[in-house]
């Protein structure tokens, strides 16, 4: 008997200690799943709202009525909406190719053993690691008109001949901050390549130098290849943040002169914070946030795809 | 395989130079912040300091005190947003990666996205929302809304962590007679204090370096950090390029601080942040 009702006693306080011990799991996430909530997916959600409304400055407190896809039309017939899409495709594109192919230049200058490497590698970081209203700020010192030193170096170098305005110039403001931002980049793409580089099998490397194959061999048929996934995971992971790059171009040019230099995300920022037309700079977000989620299925389904092959 | 020490030494040649080419720009701030006014223009311009001068900082940190007052505000945010987001971020990695919970892929998934809104789109309605919550000028408001790009990098950087204790640790904690809870905080925590120093350190960072949040939340320069006052100051001052070199000098200080720190630590945490799952 005491044997019988001990198991039997034994039995919901098991149970219930195992339910207690699984519901104060959920303990641990409970306070950032709220913050994301109410921080993150409320705004977001009010975003959307806002895009289907016509708030704006004069109403924000009033009534507002609900006008459908009105902002969408309205960006969409919006001639800066075009030049905002085109440069920040011509942005996102420029900064990435350079940033990829130097980064991945200095990745494989790294991945050679010398002293001081790993000194070299991570004084790197710093550039990528400092707030980028310093670098904008520093960049636009050496891109100046009069002083600026980087004129100075390329007339020494007799590549122009006259002092450029670089950033406040139509023509050249748009590249002013892509340079800037491919020195930015530089660091990121080199330290993810070459921890990318460092693990692969040294073995093949062996191998092939055994079979005569030379460096440029081994480039394209052993390195390549295997670093494919990473190259991949980069490249998109550029593209997200590279397209929403905001303080380096407002602190540089501030989207001018005119619109030379309005990438989406200014954009909607003249709209929603110079105009105070919080709806239509709510639709714009809302489209860049498709493009981005667009970009993001992509890339999850690539790195879905590598993970079934590996 | 040893190789002949001519050719490593030619390596590290190659390296100083494209140390000295790549990091030019950091050099010439700081330069240009030790510039003499008279010198600034100068034609061509003098590479090497010439006749440096503390005038720049005196000007800008002892005269006028506006900065100080800038500086002030950023290590409040900063610190904020570092605790905050440690405070958020720990248990929530440890749970993510050790406790048996339900839509653990779901929460990945979630958090992962989030580190690709842009931070226009969250800045807007957030405006609006702290406008009316009485949120907007203040250094909470700022600090909750660093958190939106801090907490999501804290939890996937610290994550691995966790993963990478050996398994059954929690369990030989409770046998020896500690809870859920005390096992976390006295055995696990210290274990993973390399990855809570890297966090802590990108954190200060986001919160130090925000300007888009700043430049959207506060009309008072009573809270403004020291990325907008560096902004303002452009606008303020136009071409006095080694005032404004000072104070960006200034504002690289602490981030040059702890980079020298915790260098090592640092390339571990962006390769795990950008490429774990």
């Amino acid at each position: 008997m005491p044997h019988q009702s001990g198991a039997r006693g034994g039995s919901p306080m098991s149970r219930r200690s195992k339910h207690a011990s699984s519901w104060n799991n959920y303990l641990f996430v409970l306070p950032a799943l709220l913050f994301i909530v109410v921080f993150i997916g409320f705004p977001l959600v009010y975003n959307l709202m806002l895009s289907f409304q016509n708030v704006s400055v004069y109403n924000l407190n009033g009534k507002h009525d609900f006008i459908g896809l009105s902002n969408y039309y309205k960006s969409l017939e919006d001639p800066v909406f075009y030049i905002s899409l085109k440069n920040s495709a011509v942005f996102t594109v420029l900064s990435l190719i350079f940033q990829f192919t130097i980064g991945f230049a200095l990745a494989l200058f790294f991945n050679r053993k010398f002293p001081g490497r790993n000194l070299f590698r991570s004084l790197m970081l710093l550039a990528w690691m400092l707030p980028v209203v310093i670098s904008g700020t520093v960049f636009q010192w050496m891109m100046s008109g009069d002083y600026g030193i980087i004129n100075y170096f390329m007339q020494s170098l007799g590549l122009i001949d006259k002092p450029i305005n670089w950033l406040s110039e139509g023509r050249t403001a748009l590249l002013g901050t892509i340079v800037a931002n491919i020195w930015i980049g530089i660091p990121f793409n080199m330290i993810i390549l070459l921890s990318g580089l460092q693990g692969l099998p040294e073995h093949l490397y062996e191998a092939a130098k055994l079979d005569g194959a030379n460096r440029l061999v081994q480039f394209r048929n052993i390195t390549l290849p295997l670093m494919k996934p990473t190259i991949l995971v980069l490249l998109i992971l550029g593209i997200i943040n590279t397209f929403k790059v905001f303080d380096l171009i407002f602190v540089m040019t501030a989207g001018g002169p005119v619109t030379s230099s309005t990438v989406l995300p200014i954009y909607a920022y003249q709209l929603s914070f110079s105009t105070y037309e919080f709806s239509q700079g709510a639709s714009v977000s809302m489209i860049m946030f498709i493009i981005l989620t667009l970009i993001s299925i992509a890339y999850l389904r690539m790195s879905g795809k590598e993970e079934v092959h590996a | 395989m040893t190789k002949a020490p001519w050719r490593t030494a030619l390596l590290t040649l190659i390296g100083i130079a494209i140390m000295i080419v790549f990091l030019f720009p950091v050099y010439w701030m700081i330069k240009t912040s030790l510039t003499p006014v008279t010198e600034l223009y100068h034609n061509p311009p003098h590479l090497l300091p010439a006749g440096a001068t503390l005038d720049s900082y005196i000007n800008n940190f002892v005269r006028n005190q506006d900065m100080l007052k800038y500086i002030g505000n950023s290590v409040v945010i900063a610190v904020g947003t570092m605790v905050l987001s440690l405070l958020l971020s720990i248990p929530a990695a440890y749970a993510l990666a050790r406790l048996p919970i339900k839509g653990k892929g779901l929460m990945m998934i979630s958090i992962l996205s989030i580190q690709m809104l842009p931070g226009i789109m969250m800045a807007m309605p957030l405006y609006i929302m702290f406008s009316k919550v009485h949120l907007s000028d203040r250094y909470a408001g700022l600090i909750l809304a660093d958190l939106i790009h801090a907490l999501p990098f804290a939890v996937i950087t610290l994550r691995p962590f966790f993963l990478a204790l050996p398994k059954g640790l929690e369990e030989a904690a409770m046998i020896d007679g500690c809870n859920k809870f005390k096992a976390f905080t006295q055995i696990i925590l210290p274990l993973v204090k390399p990855g809570i120093m890297t966090v802590a350190a990108f954190c200060f960072l986001f919160g130090w370096g925000d300007f888009i949040f700043a430049l959207t939340l506060t009309s008072s320069d009573a809270i403004r950090p020291l990325t907008l006052g560096l902004y303002r100051f452009i606008g303020q001052y136009g071409t006095e390029w080694n005032n404004l070199m000072a104070v960006a000098t200034l504002a690289a200080l602490p981030i040059i601080l702890i980079f020298i720190l915790m260098q090592k630590h640092l390339v571990g945490g962006i390769t795990a942040g950008a490429m774990k799952d």
